[in-house]
């Protein structure tokens, strides 16, 4: 089945992109028993043929280091007929506490590189804030508002309207394989 | 001639050195994780290093100075191997327990690497279990080391990461360009233009 895509890919010419790295660790946050929700949106040209799209990583929480560690595994295949509406990888980066509560500590996203290599990202996050009765309350119980819609994670319209506090910063490994990208000429 | 159907990836490199700063007395095994199009040609699947004690001075490094050396072949990059790395030591009763567990993906571009990888162990789920794998010496371990590896079904592990790992890798890579799989970015000063792209004259038959 792999084959056969190959071979029709090859006589059809579609690029193809693979991405082939790990969500290394966070770091920066206030506690360190963190996970990470991952998804990645892509236009509509673009199609995955082999890989997952989402997932979340394991829950560290280190020893004695001052970063939490997921080494979470991506390999995906994409194939696409343009370039508009590159994939981009969005976070949702979690606390989980003694009790097994979880919270929500960020958000991030990050457009997935461009030219082919080994590239090391660092991904800002953010969080929404509410009123300041909501911050001393976040304080002592926990919680937090969360966007009602998370395609704001990635996405810049009707952004003016939340206000947001930074937070740490999630650290990735990638690689990128571009393929048949310079018979259509596009340098990268 | 034939066009290439498939692409080899040659890896030598070493497991240089890790840090644990709780343990001592460790041994490291290794395995490479890798999807259905590949396939290993030569060299070592898996393999045990010696065991080590810590330095005595204040950087207190496991050195093992193991080679790795693996040659690959394959269709396509999906599924590109990686190095699954699980250290063991010796517990106060001289049982053998994990230590941590580390992966990497063979880097993509040809040269020399050097990567840190964390070392994480699986954590016991209550306080009563921590006590009794402790007395008993049976820590929560992975049935199948190579899960590590993928990244369905992580989202209910919890683990404690108590350790890095450092691995240098050589990578050489075999007919890559040929299948049209480009690794480094286009050189935009000297570009290459295959035959056929709009506006370029074919290139001479070949006799």
């Amino acid at each position: 089945m792999k084959q056969c895509f190959n071979l029709i890919s090859q006589l059809v010419k579609m690029a193809e992109v693979h991405v082939i790295g790990q969500i290394v660790g966070a770091s920066g946050f206030p506690d360190h028993s963190l996970f990470c929700k991952w998804g990645i949106h892509s236009g509509g040209g673009w199609k995955i043929l082999s890989g997952l799209r989402e997932g979340q990583t394991q829950v560290d929480n280190p020893q004695s280091q001052d970063a939490a560690y997921f080494a979470h595994p991506i390999d995906i295949h994409f194939a696409t007929k343009g370039i508009q509406g590159w994939p981009r990888m969005h976070f949702q980066v979690w606390h989980q506490d003694a009790f097994g509560r979880n919270e929500l500590y960020g958000y991030g996203f990050v457009h997935l590189p461009t030219s082919p290599g080994q590239h090391e990202i660092d991904c800002p996050t953010w969080r929404p804030t509410g009123t300041f009765m909501e911050s001393v309350s976040q304080f002592f119980l926990g919680g937090g508002p969360h966007l009602k819609n998370p395609d704001l994670i990635y996405s810049g319209a009707d952004r003016y309207k939340l206000q947001t506090i930074a937070m740490g910063k999630i650290h990735l490994r990638i690689g990128i394989i571009l393929r048949n990208f310079d018979k259509f000429g596009i340098e990268c | 001639m034939a066009a290439p159907s498939v692409f080899l990836l040659m890896v030598s490199g070493q497991i240089e050195s890790a840090e644990f700063p709780e343990f001592d007395d460790i041994y490291c095994k290794y395995c490479f994780s890798y999807g259905l199009d590949w396939a290993i040609t030569s060299g070592l699947d898996e393999s045990i290093t010696q065991i080590t004690k810590k330095s005595r001075d204040q950087y207190q490094r496991f050195v093992w100075n193991f080679p790795i050396d693996a040659t690959f072949k394959s269709t396509s990059p999906s599924g590109w191997p990686q190095l699954v790395v699980y250290a063991y030591g010796l517990d106060a009763f001289g049982t053998d327990v994990v230590r941590g567990y580390g992966v990497c993906h063979i880097p993509i571009t040809p040269g020399r690497h050097r990567l840190r990888i964390p070392m994480f162990v699986p954590e016991s789920s209550s306080l009563l279990q921590k006590l009794t794998a402790w007395f008993l010496g049976r820590r929560p371990e992975y049935v199948n080391p190579r899960v590590v590896a993928q990244g369905e079904g992580r989202e209910v592990t919890r683990v404690r990461t108590q350790g890095f790992l450092s691995v240098s890798f050589n990578v050489i890579m075999k007919d890559m360009k040929k299948l049209g799989y480009d690794i480094l970015p286009s050189d935009v000063q000297n570009p290459t233009i295959p035959a056929g792209v709009a506006g370029t004259e074919k290139p001479a038959q070949a006799s």
